[in-house]
């Protein structure tokens, strides 16, 4: 039974860390725009097509091929920040968040159904030669796989973290969210750094969804999905702390299993979706909170 | 309303109404179901959407409410009517249980939170209930499409009628007004919290009344379908594309999107949303009034032309004047 | 060196400016006064590029700046710090420097700007790597108006520089602001503390309700009898 739970709560930080890394994405994206990018999971399900494809047509690793997804998704996110988001930047907040939820959906719709007419509507998996590889620990299971894209998805948050405190352009990001005029008056391209933040948080985005078609599975429609675990994290970990949201997903992970090891499958899927309301009604500031300043 | 106006409604209704005697192909008196239930739901959802402001992003859960309880009594025995008012009902006494809580989450908020709520019954429903839920077969040995065809209609006037007459009421007034600022509306002393309930309630209303009559008509289907969230967004796409926050729009919308999903149908099955999708896009974007928004400003500049000139002062119109 | 010519803004459809013209000649300390709500910021956010004005122009060393973004404003030399010194409360007196040297020629020479703003502000080298939000009003202050040195600008425009500060601590900062200019920058002040303004420059205008009602040098103003009652009788307006 302990082993049942240990191995349950394994996998719940395992899925937790790949939460995280979505979270951050889309974090990183509200923190700075302030658009709420709904359509976050279908950018982390293309990732997940690409390298998907690169492995299944021409044989790629798909550890080999997150370069390219990350490349691919820097591309898709610029596309649509040029010809979607990037026209709603001189919006009032509460209009920007609206009319992004709202584009947002709409790109979703589109993306998801063509997937489908592209791709078909089956679930994928990407299996290579050491995909079953496991190892072994205290009776518990470590499959090798998730492990690496736990260290993965860790690595692209210290990543951030780095760009963000220690290069000019990451702390004019940070600058940006806290004041944008102030940002503005010292030479900042608030433009620019918009444009940035909304690729870079695709480009996350696409690495979960990478590392989610190796360990796990991919399908057209897992994107609202994850764009409400990503949601749910956000809320969780606290707006504006990276690390905090990256540890709000490993709670999610983590409580998800719980939820599943202890009451039932049905709970497990509800569970996140259940805390992210409670937060919503309870925690004073929910996502809009002036950030404590 | 103008008298032209009326006579073409009464028009469009009697047609309506003889549809289905004189139509006998049985694909288009289902096209036609699809129409009105998706003006009935499309309506119903802007009247807390588009009316009220308030982005629901949870409509599937009353369509599916509805169309839960009304199918299980009906199967069980009881009345249709009785079942389809059980059905809405319900609805109403889902939307005041998330309503009064979700109420106090302001715009995105309210969108998101009440997303997650369908979506935790969906996936709910879709574990309890996971049993295929079929139209037994003596009933179905009687089933007959007119009835059905006629129980929607019913429905979709209802509901575009209620619409009507509280747009038109001081009722309607204070909802349009929360949606265009609610903390002005407030402090003018008009209560946000009742006047959203009241949207609610009647959206909540019509999606369930709609779902038990989409239970009536549907032979099989599981049970966790009706809570899906494309019913959500449909309606919601339907709204924008058509106007949101106008009587028409809805109907336009749904008009559309049946007839344009019939259109792709032949090509590939999803596609109609794509299209669809890029409509809603093109809209928020650019044309938020819709096509009601695109007439209106059509309207406005012919009968710019014939009698009324803009008055501008330092280059910004001040008014109209008319002239000849 | 900076030339505002018929200057018409509005904030929707409130109109906040009437005409307003003025100049201010290279070197120069320039003062705009006036009461609470007569447009002294609006008027700054235009020259900065944060508001972009219905007709008029700005004409900034022979250039319109009408047509340019904000942060290419700062390139082209202007540097403006706004009301009440927002600083970067969650990053370091250090980073917040830094970033003000953000554009490229800046960065360049930031090492010795930064030795430069020391000078002027020494409390800020102590301070360096405190977190910004630890500050006190007047450090606070003054680091904004350093950070806005660190963009090397031509002209610095100032927001209330004095606002919320102790007496004593105005003193100071009206001290620190006449040696910045001493040092070869062009100053632009906006002040509702109408005396002290006065006195340290060499010429004010007045501005009233968005419109330009008087100019002259500090000693002028501050004869009128007008100013006197108006802003120095009993207490600020």
């Amino acid at each position: 039974m302990f082993e049942g739970l240990m191995q349950n709560l394994v996998f719940g930080i395992l899925m937790g860390a790949l939460y995280g890394l979505a979270a951050v994405g889309l974090s990183l994206v509200f923190g700075v725009t302030k658009f709420l990018n709904v359509s976050h999971g279908e950018l982390l399900m293309l990732g997940g097509y690409a390298s998907f494809w690169l492995f299944t047509l021409w044989q790629v690793d798909p550890f080999v091929s997150l370069p390219a997804a990350i490349v691919f998704l820097l591309v898709v996110g610029a596309i649509f920040y040029k010809l979607l988001f990037g026209r709603m930047v001189r919006l009032t907040e509460g209009e920007k968040i609206q009319k992004t939820l709202l584009v947002g959906f709409g790109l979703s719709l589109i993306l998801q159904n063509l997937a489908i007419h592209f791709w078909t509507a089956d679930t994928r998996s990407i299996t290579t030669w050491y995909s079953g590889a496991v190892f072994a620990f205290a009776g518990v299971r470590f499959p090798l796989v998730r492990v690496a894209s736990m260290v993965i998805a860790f690595i692209a948050v210290v990543a951030l973290q780095w760009f963000l405190q220690r290069t000019y352009t990451g702390k004019a990001l940070r600058a940006t969210v806290e004041n944008w005029e102030a940002a503005t008056l010292v030479g900042i391209d608030v433009q620019h750094v918009y444009f940035l933040s909304f690729v870079i948080g695709a480009a996350l985005a696409g690495v979960a969804g990478a590392l989610v078609s190796v360990g796990y599975s991919i399908e057209p429609t897992m994107g609202m999905s994850w764009t409400l675990k990503s949601l749910i994290v956000m809320v969780l970990g606290g707006l504006g702390s990276i690390t905090g949201t990256f540890v709000g997903g490993i709670i999610l992970g983590l409580t998800e299993s719980a939820t599943g090891f202890f009451l039932s499958l049905t709970y497990k899927e509800v569970v996140g979706l259940v805390l992210f309301i409670l937060i919503l009604i309870f925690k004073p500031q929910g996502l809009f909170g002036t950030q404590g300043r | 309303m103008h008298r032209i106006q009326i006579a073409l409604t009464v028009l469009l209704i009697a047609i309506l109404l003889v549809f289905p005697l004189v139509i006998k192909s049985d694909s288009i008196i289902n096209l036609a179901v699809y129409v009105l239930l998706y003006v009935s739901l499309a309506s119903s959802w802007n009247i807390l959407g588009g009316f009220c402001g308030q982005t629901n992003l949870g409509h599937a859960a009353f369509f599916g409410a509805g169309a839960l309880v009304a199918r299980n009594l009906w199967f069980g025995g009881a009345n249709l009517f009785l079942s389809l008012l059980a059905g809405a009902l319900v609805a109403v006494a889902l939307a005041l249980l998330i309503g009064v809580p979700a109420f106090r989450l302001r715009g995105v908020y309210f969108a998101i939170g009440t997303l997650a709520l369908a979506q935790i019954l969906y996936i709910t429903v879709g574990n309890t209930f996971s049993m295929i839920s079929s139209i037994p077969a003596q009933d179905l040995a009687v089933y007959q499409l007119a009835p059905r065809y006629y129980l929607f209609l019913g429905i979709a006037l209802l509901t575009i009628a209620t619409a009507y007459v509280l747009i038109n009421s001081r009722l309607g007034l204070g909802i349009m007004a929360i949606r265009e600022e609610e903390d002005a509306a407030e402090s003018l002393g008009v209560s946000a919290l009742k006047h959203k309930l009241i949207a609610l309630v009647l959206s909540a209303f019509f999606g369930g009344l709609t779902g038990g009559a989409f239970a009536f008509y549907h032979v099989g289907y599981y049970p966790q379908l009706t809570f899906g969230p494309e019913w959500t967004f449909d309606s919601m796409m339907m709204a924008y594309i058509g106007g949101v926050g106008t009587i028409a729009g809805p109907i336009i919308g749904a008009v559309f999107f049946v007839i344009l999903r019939e259109l792709l149908a032949l090509k590939v099955a999803e596609l109609h949303l794509v299209v669809f999708g890029t409509l809603f896009i093109l809209v928020v974007l650019f044309l938020p009034g819709g096509f009601m928004g695109v007439w209106e400003k059509m309207r406005q500049a012919l009968a710019r032309r014939v009698t009324i000139t803009p008055v501008r002062q330092q280059g910004k119109e001040v008014g109209k004047a008319e002239i000849g | 060196m900076l030339r505002v010519e018929n200057i018409n803004a509005f904030y929707g459809d409130l109109q906040a400016l009437w005409d307003v013209s003025f100049q201010v000649n290279e070197g120069e300390l320039v003062a705009l006064v006036g009461p609470n709500g007569a447009g002294k910021t609006t008027t700054l956010r235009v020259i900065s590029g944060l508001l972009r004005q219905a007709s008029g122009h700005v004409f900034f060393r022979g250039r319109d700046l009408s047509k340019e973004a904000p942060h290419r404003i700062v390139e082209l030399g202007i540097s403006q710090v706004l009301e009440g010194g927002k600083v970067f409360t969650e990053m370091t007196v250090l980073e917040n420097l830094e970033l003000g040297a953000f554009i490229a020629e800046a960065r360049k020479v930031k090492d010795e700007s930064l030795k430069w703003v020391y000078q002027i502000f020494p409390r800020l080298e102590e301070r360096k790597s405190q977190r910004a939000g630890t500050l006190s009003g007047g450090e606070r202050q003054m680091l904004a108006i350093g950070r806005a040195l660190m963009s090397k600008p031509k002209l610095l425009m100032l927001d209330e520089p004095s606002f919320g500060l102790a007496p004593i601590l105005v003193q100071q900062m009206f001290e620190m602001i006449k040696e910045i200019n001493r040092q070869g920058v062009t100053v632009l002040l906006i002040e509702q503390n109408v005396r002290a303004a006065l006195e340290l420059t060499h010429r004010a205008y007045v501005i009233e309700n968005g419109r330009i009602v008087g100019e002259g040098t500090g000693e002028q103003l501050l004869s009128f009898e007008s100013i006197r009652s108006a802003y120095l009788g009993d207490g600020n307006v």
